[in-house]
C-alpha cells in the first residue's frame, strides 16, 4: 500500500504515548495482566486512550492532541490516577522505567491478537526481548516537508532525550552501566536506527515506494526509527525515550520537544547535512552509555560538549519559545533533572539502599504512583 | 543375604513408592498432559490397596512429620504471595472469601446431613469442606507459571479459607460431647489461642530470621535455605504446642512478604528440596485414605464435591463483577478452588493421632478428599487454561 498523503495539523500540538510496567505485587517480576486491566478499565470511560501492547504485561496510553504543557500534565494525570486505581483492584502494579530490572524475556506472553502473534513468529525472541517500556511524543506539523526538516533538524537533540529520560540501568538482573539500555534492544531490529536523509515529502514517498517494492517493509510501522513522520496523523515522533518513572517527567520532555521544535521553525538553516549524521551514533552512544555526563561531538567544528551543558545552553536559548508555549514548567523541571540526575539514578539508588532488584521496582511503583517529589 | 523379604520391602516402601510416584508424575505430564501431582496422589493411593501392599498400614510419625513440612512450606510459599492491601483496597475480594465460605459450609452440611450422617458429623465435614488447599493451587500455579486474575484470586481466597476451615473445625471439635471445651465461650477462648498463638508464632518468626539472617551477615544473599528451616522449626513448634501449622506458616509467609523480605525467584518452591517434599505429600495424603473408606463413602462423597463445588462457583461468581473481573473468570475461579485435600487429611489425621478415629466416621469426607485430589490439579489446570492464564508453549516442555 503505497504512502498517503501528509495530513495537514496545528503545528506545535502535541500528543504523548507511554508504554507501562504492569507488575505483579506478590514477586515484583512483569505479570500477564493487561487482559484483566483492559476488561475492567472497559468500563468507564478512560481519560485518554489505552491499548494492549505485544507482550500482556505491557499496557500502552495515549493523550489526546495538546496544545500546552498544562493540559498534558492534567490529563497524563488523570490518566496515572484512573490506572492506578483499576490496579488497586486487580492487585497489579503499574509503573514507568525503560526496563524492567529483572524480568526474563522467556517468560513473556503474546498478547492474543494476529498481528502480535504474526510479529513474534517474525522476529522470535527478539520479540519477547523487545518487552522494554519507551515515551512516543508527537508534533504537529504544517505539512510533509515541514515534518522531514523537523525530523531531521532535532537530531542534534536525539542525545539530550535519551539523556533525561535514561531509566533502563538495569537487565535481566544485572547492572548494564548504560544510563537507557533500552535502545539496545531495539538497535537488534533490521529497520531501526535514523531515516534517510530526505527532506522533501515528495522524495520521501518515491524512497517508501522503493522500500516496499522490496517487499521488506508494508507500512511505516515496520521502520523502528528514532524519529518518523507519521502521515496519517500529521506529525513526527519521537520515539527515544524511556518510559520516566513518573507523569510529570513525561510531560516535562514533550514540553521541552515542543519548544526545542518550536526555535527549529525559526532557523531554517538548522538542516543537517550528511557529515552531521557521521557522529550521530557516537553521540547517540554517549548518551546511552553515560545519560547527562556523556560527551556528544557537535557541529563542524567538532566541539565536544558534555550533554548537562549542551541541555542547559538549550533551556536558555529556546526560553522565550516555551514562555509563548506556556511551557515554563516543563522548563523548571528538565532543568531539575539536569542538576538532581536521571531516573537511572533514582533507581540505581535505589538499588543500593535496598539491595535486592524487587526493592528497586517496589520504588519505581510508588514514584508512579505518587508523582514527582516536591523540589 | 536377606531371608526375610518381606522386611525389606516394608524397609524400602516409602522411597520406592516416591521414585515411582514421580517417574509416572513426569510420564503423565508429558503424555496426557495431567499436573504431575494428580499421578503422586494415584500412585499413593494404589500401592496401598490392600492386593497391592507395598504401603501398609498407617504411615508412621516420622512421615507424618515430613508431609507437615512439606504442606508448611507450600503454606509458607501461598502467604508469601499474599497482599494485605489488596483485601483493604478491593472489600469484595474478603467478601467473596467469606460469603463463598459460608455457602460452602451451608450445602455441605445440608447434603451430608440428607446423605445420613449425624448432626455434629455432618457439621464437622462442613467445616473442613470449606477449605481450599493453597498446596494443590501453589504446585499448579508453579507448574504451569499462570498468571491473571483466576490466580491472583485462588491464591488469596484459598489462604483465607483455609484459616476458616481450620478455626471453625477446632471449634466444632471442642464442643463436640466429650470434646474438651463446655461451653461456646470454652470453644471460642481456646480458638482464640490457636488463633493467636499460631499467628504469633508465625511473626515472630518472621521477625527473628531477618535478624538472623542480619546476625550472620547473609542480607544480600539468597535467604532460601534460612526461610525453610524456620518452616520446619515453626511446624514442629506448632505440633508441640498444640497449635495450628497451617495457620502458623501462612502467617509466616504473609509476614515475610509484607515486610519485603525477598526470596530468589530461581528457588521458588523451596527447589528441589520443595518438589521431594511435594512429592511425599501427595503420595501419603492418598495413602491415608483407605480403601474400605473410599467404599463406604463413595456415593455420598461424590454429591459432597459436587455440593461444594456449586457453592464455590455460585458466590465467587455472583460477585466477580462488582470485585473487578468478568462472571466467566468469576465461575474459573470457583472450579480452580476445587482441591481441599492436604489441609483436610492433615487436620484429620491430626485428630487421629490424639485419638478420635474421624477418618473411620467421616468417611464421606475422605473419599471426597481423594476424589478431589486426583480431579482437582486437573481442574485448577484447566480452568486457568480456560481463563487464558497459561502461555500456550510453543515447543512441547
Amino acid at each position: 500500500m503505497p504512502l498517503g498523503p501528509f495530513t495537514a495539523s496545528e503545528p506545535l500540538t502535541m500528543g504523548v504515548e507511554l508504554e507501562l510496567q504492569l507488575v505483579s505485587l506478590s514477586d515484583f517480576d512483569l505479570a500477564a495482566a493487561s487482559p484483566d486491566l483492559l476488561d475492567l478499565l472497559a468500563r468507564a470511560p478512560f481519560p485518554g486512550s489505552v491499548t494492549p501492547e505485544i507482550t500482556e504485561s505491557m499496557l500502552e496510553i495515549a493523550t489526546g492532541v495538546h496544545r500546552d504543557h498544562a493540559a498534558m500534565l492534567a490529563q497524563l494525570t488523570a490518566i496515572r490516577d484512573t490506572l492506578v486505581r483499576a490496579g488497586d483492584r486487580l492487585n497489579i502494579g503499574i509503573g514507568g522505567g525503560g526496563t524492567h530490572p529483572f524480568q526474563l524475556w522467556a517468560d513473556r506472553r503474546i498478547f492474543r491478537k494476529p498481528r502480535f502473534r504474526e510479529v513474534s513468529a517474525l522476529y522470535g525472541y527478539l520479540s519477547k526481548q523487545f518487552t522494554v517500556f519507551g515515551q512516543h511524543v508527537h508534533i504537529g506539523c504544517a505539512d510533509g516537508d515541514e515534518a522531514l526538516f523537523l525530523l531531521h533538524a532535532l537530531h542534534r537533540y536525539v542525545p539530550h532525550f535519551i539523556a533525561l529520560s535514561a531509566s533502563s540501568p538495569f537487565v535481566q538482573g544485572r547492572d548494564t552501566l548504560f544510563q537507557s539500555a533500552r535502545l539496545n534492544s531495539i538497535s537488534a531490529f533490521p529497520l531501526s536506527g535514523r531515516a534517510p536523509l530526505l527532506l522533501s515529502w515528495e522524495r520521501f514517498t518515491e524512497y517508501f515506494a522503493r522500500m516496499e517494492r522490496t517487499g521488506v517493509v508494508k507500512s511505516m510501522k515496520d521502520f523502528y526509527w528514532d524519529l518518523r513522520p507519521k502521515p496519517e496523523y500529521g506529525t513526527i515522533e519521537l520515539r527515544l525515550c524511556d518510559t520516566p518513572l513518573t507523569v510529570e517527567r513525561a510531560a516535562a520532555l514533550a514540553g521541552y520537544l515542543q519548544a526545542v521544535c518550536a526555535m527549529l521553525r525559526d532557523r531554517p538553516d538548522a538542516v543537517p547535512t550528511d557529515d552531521d549524521y557521521l557522529v550521530y551514533g557516537y553521540n547517540r552512544f554517549q548518551a546511552c552509555r553515560f545519560g547527562l555526563d556523556g560527551t556528544v561531538i557537535i557541529g563542524p567544528a567538532a566541539d565536544a560538549v558534555p550533554i548537562r551543558e549542551d541541555v542547559l545552553t538549550t533551556l536558555r536559548q529556546v526560553a522565550p519559545y516555551a514562555a509563548a508555549l506556556g511551557a515554563e514548567g516543563a522548563m523548571d523541571l528538565v532543568y531539575r533533572i539536569t542538576h538532581e540526575g536521571s531516573d537511572a539514578t533514582t533507581l540505581r539508588r535505589a538499588y543500593e539502599a535496598r539491595g535486592v532488584m524487587e526493592g528497586v521496582v517496589d520504588g519505581a511503583l510508588a514514584r508512579f504512583r505518587a508523582g514527582e517529589p516536591v523540589a | 543375604m536377606p531371608t526375610d523379604w518381606t522386611v525389606v520391602a516394608a524397609g524400602i516402601a516409602w522411597p520406592l513408592t516416591l521414585v515411582l510416584a514421580w517417574a509416572l508424575g513426569e510420564v503423565a505430564r508429558r503424555w496426557l498432559r495431567i499436573p504431575r501431582i494428580s499421578t503422586y496422589a494415584i500412585t499413593g493411593f494404589v500401592l496401598s490397596l490392600p492386593g497391592v501392599g507395598l504401603l501398609r498400614g498407617a504411615p508412621d510419625d516420622q512421615v507424618l512429620l515430613l508431609a507437615h513440612v512439606a504442606l508448611g512450606l507450600v503454606l509458607f510459599e501461598a502467604g508469601y504471595r499474599i497482599n494485605l492491601r489488596w483485601f483493604r483496597a478491593n472489600p469484595w475480594i474478603a467478601l467473596t472469601a467469606a460469603l463463598e465460605a459460608i455457602l460452602t459450609f451451608a450445602a455441605v452440611e445440608w447434603v451430608a446431613t440428607a446423605g445420613g450422617l449425624a448432626p455434629l458429623e455432618a457439621r464437622l465435614t462442613a467445616t473442613l469442606a470449606m477449605a481450599t488447599s493453597p498446596a494443590t493451587i501453589v504446585r499448579v500455579v508453579n507448574e504451569l507459571r499462570s498468571s491473571g486474575q483466576v490466580t491472583e484470586r485462588i491464591l488469596h481466597l484459598s489462604a483465607l479459607n483455609c484459616a476458616l476451615a481450620v478455626l471453625a473445625f477446632k471449634v466444632t471439635v471442642g464442643l463436640a460431647p466429650g470434646g474438651p471445651d463446655a461451653t461456646v465461650m470454652d470453644a471460642t477462648r481456646d480458638v482464640i489461642w490457636v488463633l493467636l498463638g499460631s499467628i504469633l508464632l508465625g511473626v515472630l518468626m518472621g521477625a527473628l530470621v531477618p535478624a538472623v539472617l542480619a546476625a550472620v551477615r547473609r542480607t544480600g544473599q539468597d535467604s532460601t535455605l534460612a526461610y525453610a528451616l524456620a518452616v520446619i522449626l515453626l511446624v514442629a513448634l506448632d505440633r508441640a504446642l498444640g497449635l495450628s501449622p497451617v495457620v502458623a506458616t501462612l502467617a509466616l509467609g504473609v509476614v515475610s512478604r509484607n515486610r519485603r523480605v525477598f526470596l530468589s525467584p530461581s528457588e521458588r518452591g523451596f527447589g528441589a528440596l520443595g518438589a521431594m517434599l511435594a512429592v511425599l505429600l501427595f503420595v501419603f495424603i492418598a495413602v491415608v485414605v483407605e480403601w474400605h473408606q473410599l467404599r463406604a463413602g463413595f456415593a455420598l462423597g461424590s454429591a459432597l464435591v459436587a455440593a461444594r463445588l456449586l457453592a464455590k462457583v455460585a458466590a465467587s461468581s455472583a460477585l466477580a463483577v462488582l470485585s473487578g473481573t468478568s462472571w466467566r473468570k468469576g465461575a474459573l475461579t470457583g472450579v480452580a478452588m476445587a482441591p481441599m485435600s492436604a489441609v483436610v487429611i492433615l487436620v484429620l489425621e491430626e485428630t487421629h493421632a490424639r485419638g478420635l478415629a474421624l477418618l473411620d466416621t467421616l468417611a464421606p469426607l475422605a473419599a471426597a478428599s481423594l476424589l478431589v485430589e486426583l480431579a482437582g490439579p486437573i481442574l485448577v489446570g484447566r480452568a486457568l487454561r480456560a481463563a487464558h492464564e497459561v502461555e500456550r508453549p510453543e515447543v512441547a516442555d
